[in-house]
């Protein structure tokens, strides 16, 4: 190597770590202070319950203790460096287009986890970078019963990883394919439920895009949740984040724009278009899985990719009801008020609202749902029970590890996810209890 | 440890060295005990941190700081440090600077990384001589500090990242003052700078 050569890969090195550095140092800053402002909203907020005047001084008191307790422990959390190793791989669950989904069982307090695996080069290389940022996002927002809940994020310099409750009643996809069909009794359950979810992801300014029967997962009692937000957009802006939001949405559009994504049979007509798209699209989705559970397969599905998006594209025409399948003409209206116009669909005026009021859904307890007795129960026989689950018996349980980047070579990028580090406050003091924004 | 050789500091600081990032956080109000928070915690989850902050810094210059450039451990012409560890290096001993930083930073995660010392589940307690420990690791981390500003200084500037390292260094001394963990003496290579840069929020 000459002389110039070398001077030349020393400082691309050099500003190369700079820069990583300059990031990790503003992030840490603009993070402190988030911090320290939230911090003392928790403060704030705790004094503010303690008005109540039915509590004694010693009931504030000890409320004041608590909440200091939990204070000094989400410190000491944030001292404990997570990493793979503490975590004990037990099965793989699941495969999705960047890596795979594993439970694992953390070594030193038991509790089982979904640990999903993201590849950074995969991610890097089809333009997935905002989505993960988004779907950090959601997930950090959403704190919420209908969507699963995320506990830690970090990374290595291959893998990011995502630690998710687990839920044990497996995919809606898995159920459908054990099911062929579902009754109009269950659709009907699982739809509202669906809907619900939807709902309120949209109230917190989101749009999934991708909802399909692979994303709805079902907890230990056989109830409903959202997953993968992977390629989430967003359609409100918070002041805080605006600037990064707007990229994320433009990378968003980009990246659909170039790349196929996943299975295009759930996918609203409107988001293959330049046009724009917004929060009805997932109503869309939500009317093709109505489809599929009643049918028993979605009603654009074809040999290959670019037919069903030409079927997508013409939904007037192959829209059609298969004679040999009955169904209720209430189902079916439902199905054309989801499976229509973005402007005139169900679900695109008042979210929920226009979903009440639809003879499909008489009898729905809106309100309860998700206390009442779930359609299917699931059975569970023990906190890791993966019987719910396909075998994946080609993929190594092992984690696939970093090699240690050889000092002074030049690794990944690494800042581009920078940011991808999340710990619960919530959800490591007070374990289980769902919480309000 | 320290041998002081006789001198006057020169500092070689630019107009650049006061400015600092997000001039609106409220660094030493942040460093304040929060009401009814560990002290002991309180100061863990800083020590950990300035460390790993600390590390990045020297990082970005640690292609600059060569045996050639920097033969010894020395914060200008008045401060040299020699490293002693009781075990490799019984008595003190001049070390480059390079040499020195790393045994000193190795030395350092040793300590975060001990249980017994940084306990990091809420069932383990802190050790009695916590806080002299973490003054110790403070006061080593300072003469990182030292040895970036008055020798890499121009390195930083370079790599644009003067308001970066000046914000590290501001909200460290506000926390090591206001727990008078690091003694004057410490401090002293650079005080000059600090009333320069420390004075406002
Ligand atoms: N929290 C969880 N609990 C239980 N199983 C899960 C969990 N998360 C994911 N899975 C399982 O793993 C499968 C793949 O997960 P997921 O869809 O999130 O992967 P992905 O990489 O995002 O795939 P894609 O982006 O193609 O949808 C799911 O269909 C489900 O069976």
């Amino acid at each position: 190597m000459t002389a110039t050569e070398n001077t030349i890969r020393f400082s691309v090195h050099t500003l190369d770590k700079a820069t990583k550095a300059k990031v990790t140092l503003e992030n840490y800053y603009s993070n402190l202070i988030a911090q320290h402002v939230e911090r003392k909203q928790r403060l704030a907020k705790l004094e503010e319950s303690l008005k109540d005047d039915s509590l004694s001084e010693e009931q504030k008191h000890e409320k004041r203790l608590q909440h200091a307790q939990k204070e000094t422990e989400f410190l000491r959390l944030k001292r404990s460096r997570l990493g793979v190793e503490d975590f004990e791989p037990l099965k793989v669950i699941g495969r999705g287009a960047f890596g795979e989904v594993r439970l694992v069982q953390k070594k030193d307090t038991g509790h089982v986890y979904a640990m999903k695996i993201l590849r950074k080069a995969d991610m890097l290389e089809k333009e997935q970078v905002a989505h993960v940022r988004a779907e950090r996002d959601i997930l950090v927002e959403a704190d919420h019963q209908w969507v699963v809940k995320m506990y830690y994020s970090f990374q290595d310099p291959i893998n990011l990883y995502l630690i998710m409750e687990f839920l044990p009643g497996g995919d809606m996809m898995t159920l459908l394919m054990k099911k062929d069909t579902l009754s109009e009794e269950f659709t009907q359950f699982y739809i509202a439920e669906t809907a619900l979810a939807i709902d309120s992801i949209h109230k917190l300014g989101f749009i999934h895009r991708d909802i399909k029967p692979d994303n709805l997962l079902l907890d230990a009692k056989g109830h409903l949740k959202l997953s993968d937000f992977g390629l989430c957009t967003v359609i409100t802006s918070s002041p805080m984040d605006s600037k990064r939001r707007a990229e994320s949405w433009k990378k968003n559009r980009r990246a659909l724009a170039y790349s196929t994504v996943g299975t295009p049979d759930y996918i609203a007509p409107e988001v293959f278009l330049q046009t724009g798209y917004g929060p009805a699209c997932d109503w869309w989705s939500l009317g093709v899985i109505m489809y599929e559970m009643l049918i028993g397969y979605p009603p654009f599905c074809s040999e290959n990719p670019q037919d069903t998006y030409r079927k997508v594209m013409n939904w007037r025409e192959t829209l059609v009801f298969p004679a040999e399948v009955p169904i209720s003409e209430e189902a079916k209206d439902t199905i054309i008020k989801f499976c229509c116009e973005a402007e005139r669909r169900l679900g695109s005026q008042k979210g929920i609202e226009d979903l009440k009021i639809i003879p499909f859904f008489r009898g729905v307890d809106w309100e309860h749902i998700r206390e009442r007795p779930a359609a299917i129960p699931v059975e569970v026989r023990s906190i890791d029970d993966t019987s719910n689950f396909d075998d994946f018996p080609d993929v190594k349980l092992e984690i696939p590890s970093a090699p240690m980047p050889q000092d002074g070579e030049v690794n990944y990028k690494d800042w581009v996810f920078i940011n991808y580090t999340f710990k619960r406050f919530e959800g490591l003091t007070q374990r289980g209890t769902p919480t309000k924004k | 440890k320290k041998k002081f050789a006789h001198g006057t500091i020169r500092y070689s600081l630019h107009k650049q060295a006061c400015a600092s990032l997000n001039s609106g956080i409220n660094l030493r109000g942040a460093v304040k005990l929060p009401e009814g928070e560990d002290l002991n915690d309180w100061i863990a989850v800083h020590v950990v941190d300035f460390f790993n902050r600390i590390n990045l810094i020297y990082g970005t210059i640690s292609d600059y700081c060569t045996e050639q450039t920097c033969p010894t451990m020395s914060g200008g012409p008045r401060f040299e440090y020699l490293w002693a560890d009781g075990e490799k290096y019984k008595k003190p001993t001049p070390l480059p600077a390079k040499e020195y930083i790393s045994n000193l930073m190795d030395w350092i995660e040793v300590q975060i990384n001990n249980p017994a010392l940084f306990p990091c589940t809420s069932d383990l307690p802190f050790p009695k001589n916590f806080e002299k420990l973490c003054s110790k690791i403070l006061a080593r981390l300072h003469r990182v500090f030292v040895h970036v500003y008055i020798h890499h200084f121009q390195n930083i500037v370079t790599i644009a990242a003067e308001a970066h390292v000046n914000t590290c260094y501001k909200h460290f001394y506000y926390f090591v003052t206001e727990f008078d963990l690091v003694s004057q003496k410490e401090l002293e290579p650079l005080a000059v700078m600090a009333s320069k840069i420390c004075k406002d929020c």
